[in-house]
This record gives structure tokens, C-alpha cells and sequence, in this order.
């Protein structure tokens, strides 16, 4: 059966809207496929009834998959992040990461001077700083501390509100190793946070600090499980 | 449709799906983070089965990744098409497994293939809430309860025409009536509405 045949549309039409609706058993659904491959005009017919029927899909609560599903499709493709794991788990690792801290320094720093400098005021002698952003690129939270401080003031600038049974969690990102925790900060005023040692150590080796949301007795596991919130690089003056 | 974060999103999975075809694995990554929620619980739903879900989903991102280039952005909205994409794998799944396990002559009198999740709204709740657009909530309301009801399982639970028959006690030609004229009712209402193109 010719189904691009004009006189055949409105078979064809029918079969397509019960392809694409899924009744269509297992033969007749093989051979609409197959024509489809050929025929551009099945195709069409099949890809308006998919646009019709995809309205009705948008509701769907979404299920996150678990991440071996990502893992296994990235090392059946042969990619680069097949050895590191799932995307939300490894975000530290993942160039664009960097790149988006890239633009947020640009963002945050530059265009966001006359919010630094005074800051830097109420910190004297500040002689490390960052700036913490969110995805719209405006600055959350900024951390400063002097050279021999064994500790950050992080002072929340704008922070979104943290709903209950949350909180916010800093963290180290060392470059190329797993970001290491800081410890829990409020989401309003000011917060010090220790460090192991001075600053001049401690961070020696931490080019940005980002917040994540976690559970209100921090993460569970040592590393970030919630979402990354805020992030931004290290600007030493010095 | 018309809602502009809609417009946006559609946008940058658009653009998102032209870099995948120049083989950008960041692009990919992102197209991934982004729509994999969505389609994970499209297949989950219809396959009632985590692990079939994983597989198909992981199948569909592969493809995706080969076949990026096939996408014409002019033709179906990204979410539109990665959705049918896994959607048609999902029923070809089904489909491939009825056959393997029902002999020609099942009828309908087999035990219920279905058995819907307590916990998750109805299909039929699913088809109204789905249906943003007013046009669209109002053209699902026109059908009647039995083809209303047989679309919804058949859409949302991959049901065939036997299954929803057993599922809904009705004869399998009361089924067959049913989601077709319900379809065909659809269409016009939509298509009258200026619905999809």
C-alpha cells in the first residue's frame, strides 16, 4: 500500500495519530517506520501528530535519572567525561565551570567595583577577596580575609532565602581535586568561617570558592550534593 | 505555546542541539543536565520499569549524539522531538515485547498488564494539566469520559488497544472507536484553534 499516495491521506493521517499516540501494534508500527524513512510525506504526517500530542507531555513531574545513566552513555560514546562521573557530581571538574567562573570574575569584579572597594573598606588590609555569584551573574555573597587570618569573613550581599531544612555550605575548589568543605554559613549578615590555617596556606592552592545547598546539618557525604548556588574565583592582592 | 520562558527554553535547547552536532561534549553534558528529567519520567511512566527506563534513555542520548545534525529546528520544537524520540523507543520496546510474549491468538482476556502507581496523578488529571495553552485544555475536555480516558492511559502508559481494553472492561472494538474518534476529534479542535502550526 502506497500510504503517500494523495488519495490515501486520510489512512495515513490516522495511522500516524495512532503511532504517534503508541496503539499502533508491533507490524503495522514496524512498517509506518520503515515507510517514514522513505517517504517524507508519512514523516510529515507522523511528526505533526508528535507536535499535537507533546502538549500534552509538559506535565509530567520530572524524574531525575540516576547518574550511571550518564556515565554509561558518555563512555559508550567515548567522551571525556566518561571517567569522571555525572554531570552534577562533577561540575567542579567540568571546563565550562571555569569558564562561567571566568565571566562571573569579569561580571562580579568589574562591574562591580564600587561594591568591592567599599567592602574592602570595612575589611581593612583585606588582602584576599571573592566574590561569590549566582547564575544571573550578581554578586551573593563576598568573602575577604588579611594574609595571616586563619579565617574568611562571608558577608551575604544578596542571597536568595534558604528554605527551612536547608542551609548553605562553602567550599574550597582546589585545582584538580574534589572541592573540600568550609563548613556551613548563614544566608544573612556575616559569617566567620576558620580555616586550617592563614589564608596564605590554606588557600594557597584554591583558585574559587563556591556555596551549595544542603541539608541543614551539611552534606551528608563530604562532598557538594545539592546545587551549586554561588560561585566565584579568588582575587589575591598581593 | 506562546509564553516566552517557553520561547527561551526552546531557544537554548535549539542551540544547545546545533553545537551537539558539531560534536560539542559540553553542549551535550548540558543538553543532558537539561532535558534528561523530562524524558527520564516520560519513559519511566511508560515503561513502569526504572531499568528499561535507564537502558532507553541511554540509548536515546546516544542516538542524540550521533544523529544532532538530523534535527531541523524549523520542523518541531527540541523538546518536542527529543521527546518522541524517546517516546517511539519506549513503544517499540513495548510493542517488541508483546509480540515476544503474547501468542497471535491473545485476546483480551489476559490478566491486566497495568497497574498504575498510587502515588502519581492520573492520566487523565496528567492530559488536563499538561495542556497549558487554553486552546489545548479546552479541546481535551470535548472528548468524551471513555475516550478521554483511553488516550490519556494509551499516551501517558503506552497502553495498546488490547491493553486498554482489559484495563477499561470494554470491548476491543469499543477501544478501537474510542481512540480514534477521540484523535480525530483532537485534531480538529486543535487545528481549529491554531494549534501546532
Amino acid at each position: 500500500m502506497d500510504l503517500a499516495r494523495p488519495d490515501r491521506s486520510e489512512r495515513l493521517d490516522r495511522l500516524a495519530a495512532e503511532f504517534a499516540l503508541g496503539t499502533l501494534p508491533s507490524r503495522p508500527r514496524a512498517r509506518l517506520a520503515q515507510a517514514a524513512r522513505t517517504e517524507p510525506v508519512v514523516a510529515a504526517a507522523i511528526g505533526e501528530w508528535e507536535q499535537r500530542l507533546a502538549a500534552l507531555a509538559i506535565a509530567i513531574p520530572a524524574v531525575t535519572p540516576p547518574p550511571r545513566v550518564w556515565t554509561a552513555i558518555a563512555s559508550r560514546l567515548g567522551l571525556a567525561a566518561a571517567s569522571t562521573g555525572t554531570a552534577s557530581a562533577i561540575w567542579w571538574n567540568r571546563v565550562g565551570v571555569w569558564r562561567a567562573l571566568t565571566l562571573l570574575a569579569f561580571a562580579a569584579v568589574l562591574g562591580l567595583g564600587i561594591a568591592l572597594l567599599s567592602q574592602r573598606a570595612a575589611v581593612p588590609e583585606a588582602s584576599i577577596v571573592a566574590v561569590l555569584a549566582g547564575a544571573d551573574g550578581k554578586p551573593a555573597l563576598i568573602a575577604s580575609a588579611r594574609r595571616t587570618d586563619a579565617f574568611l569573613l562571608v558577608k551575604a550581599v544578596s542571597t536568595a532565602p534558604v528554605e527551612s531544612g536547608k542551609a548553605l555550605e562553602l567550599w574550597m575548589l582546589p585545582t584538580g581535586a574534589a572541592p573540600r568543605s568550609l563548613g556551613l554559613i548563614r544566608a544573612t549578615g556575616i559569617a566567620r568561617v576558620p580555616l586550617p590555617a592563614p589564608t596564605d596556606s590554606s588557600l594557597a592552592n584554591i583558585p574559587a570558592l563556591a556555596v551549595s545547598l544542603e541539608p541543614a546539618t551539611g552534606s551528608p557525604t563530604g562532598l557538594p550534593t545539592g546545587p551549586v548556588l554561588y560561585s566565584g574565583p579568588i582575587e589575591r592582592m598581593y | 505555546m506562546a509564553n516566552s520562558a517557553g520561547a527561551d527554553r526552546s531557544g537554548t535547547l535549539a542551540q544547545l542541539l546545533a553545537r551537539v552536532a558539531l560534536a560539542d561534549q559540553r553542549a551535550f553534558a548540558e543538553l543532558y543536565r537539561q532535558t534528561s528529567p523530562h524524558l527520564y519520567a516520560v519513559a519511566l511512566r511508560i515503561l513502569r520499569e526504572p531499568a528499561s527506563a535507564e537502558e532507553i534513555l541511554q540509548e536515546a542520548y546516544v542516538s542524540v549524539w550521533q544523529h544532532a545534525g538530523t534535527y531541523v529546528a524549523a520542523k518541531s520544537q527540541p523538546l518536542t522531538w527529543l521527546t518522541s524520540i524517546v517516546r517511539n523507543r519506549c513503544l517499540d520496546h513495548l510493542r517488541r515485547r508483546e509480540l515476544d510474549t503474547f501468542p497471535l491468538t491473545s485476546g483480551a482476556d489476559d490478566e491486566p498488564a497495568f497497574d498504575p502507581p498510587a502515588d502519581s496523578p492520573a492520566p487523565v488529571d496528567l492530559l488536563v494539566a499538561g495542556a497549558e495553552a487554553q486552546s489545548v485544555r479546552d479541546c481535551v475536555e470535548t472528548l468524551d469520559a471513555g475516550p478521554k480516558q483511553a488516550i490519556a492511559l494509551a499516551f501517558f502508559h503506552g497502553l495498546s488497544h488490547a491493553e486498554l481494553a482489559t484495563h477499561m472492561r470494554e470491548p476491543l472494538g469499543t477501544i478501537k472507536s474510542w481512540v480514534r474518534r477521540g484523535l480525530e476529534r483532537l485534531k480538529r479542535c486543535l487545528d481549529g484553534a491554531g494549534f501546532a502550526r
